[in-house]
């Protein structure tokens, strides 16, 4: 009979890998609350840009264009995490989320309402990295399961 | 397991309905406070605007006691907060509140706002400016009382023909009104939302209750019934919800029955042999035998 103890190592690398994964989501949500923090300071602890540099970004996109934009955006990506959990699909996307709502902050900080929007942008990123932090725990959990199988069954041939 | 589906099935589906509802009260939320705020500021304008054009009337008259009568009679008004015309210097010649007039008061004195604006050097010195959301709780509007030629040719006039500003009219209306309606409609959004996230989870689990999981344990039950013996014509009724599951399921139990059955009548020839205990020892059945449901017991029907 082979040695299955490097198929064992193996196994639970990977147990120990995907239990890391199943975790990034709350990082992404972590990540997230942070970035918020910021904002409801209206990043005052960044530097200002210069005249220079406003005069090349140009003029920000009025509030309403980035309001109608804001709720096509959450709707989608709402839609995009329960069509990726029905499908069980591996999830993907926290970070180009993170990085969508990042940009909602920006335009809003430039339009200058950042703090009439605050609790809109708060509220919908909120939701759609719950949902894709449920997602991901639900999905690697799942692969953890299976690994465990895995394991248990190779334990009982090295028993036996 | 079915906590566990439960969890599954309805924590995405609140997550995305409170959420959603959430975050679209908020967004109308700003909306209307928006709207409300630009309709105040119209407001607020129209009227800063005819008392503008009355006080210029009074003015090319020299009607002095016309235009005090004017203001007065605006800064009476019970949304009116202030309503006051200063120089170009920025002393107060009119005001709705008298003793400020009598005390000879300054913009500089009274509000600092105002006085940024007219200070000779500001560059939109002849521009209409709005306040909201100051810490007075009014929402003001100054508006300069430009120079015109008919006013600086006037005999009863001194002002040069090269002065842009005769003064300012500034004129605010409280914003505790708006703010009163604003509290109303964030207390309803409140409510809303709440019931909106009470009849979602309890219409998901409802269905899910009574489309899934409800003929998922009676197949259960039917299954525990079945493993203990009991014959596929003794089984509970189906309700077919779990259509082809449920009749591959009773299927499966009538052909385990039919064997069974097989079984004892070509081992009833042989019974002295003791082949019904094989049979029983190979179905695994502790009972040995059929039993009917009610001997059955229970099982784990909820």
């Amino acid at each position: 009979m082979p040695d299955i103890n490097p198929l064992r190592r193996q196994v639970q690398a990977k147990i120990r890998k995907l239990e890391l994964l199943s975790s990034s989501g709350l990082w992404v949500l972590a990540l997230f609350t942070a970035l918020s923090i910021g904002a409801s300071r209206d990043f005052d602890f960044f530097p200002d840009f210069s005249p220079e540099i406003h005069k090349m970004l140009g003029a920000a996109p009025p509030t309403n264009f980035i309001n109608w934009a804001l709720v096509l955006y959450g709707f989608s990506a709402i839609i995009m995490v329960l069509t990726q959990m029905t499908g069980s699909k591996r999830p993907r996307g926290a970070f180009a989320h993170f990085g969508y709502l990042s940009a909602f902050y920006a335009f809003y900080h430039f339009s200058g309402d950042l703090q009439e929007n605050l609790w809109a942008i708060f509220t919908v990123g909120m939701t759609i990295l719950s949902l894709q932090s449920y997602h991901v725990w639900n999905y690697y959990k799942d692969k953890i399961r299976e690994e465990q199988e895995i394991l248990a069954e190779l334990d009982k041939l090295l028993e036996d | 397991m079915f906590n566990n589906l439960i969890a599954r099935a309805i924590v995405p589906v609140t997550i995305a309905v409170t959420g959603f509802v959430v975050f679209g009260c908020i967004l109308l939320y700003t909306f209307i406070k928006s709207d409300m705020t630009d309709e105040a500021i119209l407001h607020v304008d129209n009227l800063a605007e005819t008392v503008s054009k009355s006080a210029r009337y009074a003015m090319m008259q020299d009607d002095r006691e016309s235009l005090r009568n004017i203001v007065s009679n605006v800064g009476t008004l019970t949304d009116v907060g202030q309503i006051r015309i200063y120089d170009q210097g920025g002393r107060i010649r009119f005001s709705g509140n008298p003793e400020e007039t009598a005390a000879g008061s300054t913009s500089a004195e009274i509000d600092p706002w105002v006085s940024r604006m007219m200070e000779p050097g500001y560059a939109e010195r002849t521009k209409t400016h709005h306040d909201i959301g100051g810490g007075s709780g009014l929402i003001s509007v100054s508006i300069p009382i430009l120079n015109e030629p008919k006013c600086s040719t006037a005999a009863c006039h001194f002002h040069a023909a090269n002065e842009p500003v005769l003064g300012f009219l500034t004129l605010g209306i409280s914003s505790k009104p708006l703010e009163k309606t604003l509290d109303l409609l964030r207390s309803r959004m409140i409510i809303f939302s709440v019931m909106v996230l009470f009849l979602t989870v309890g219409g998901v689990a409802a269905l899910l209750r009574m489309n899934l999981f409800l003929p998922i344990l009676r197949l259960t039950y039917c299954a525990g019934q079945a493993v203990q013996g009991v014959r596929a014509k003794d089984l509970p009724k189906a309700d077919n919800k779990l259509g082809s599951l449920e009749r591959d399921f009773r299927q499966l139990v009538q052909q385990r029955d039919d064997a069974l059955q097989g079984w004892q009548t070509t081992g009833s020839a042989q019974a002295d042999t003791g082949n019904g205990s094989t049979i029983d020892s190979r179905l695994g059945n502790k009972d040995a035998g059929h039993q009917p449901a009610e001997a059955a017991g229970p099982g784990q029907n909820p």
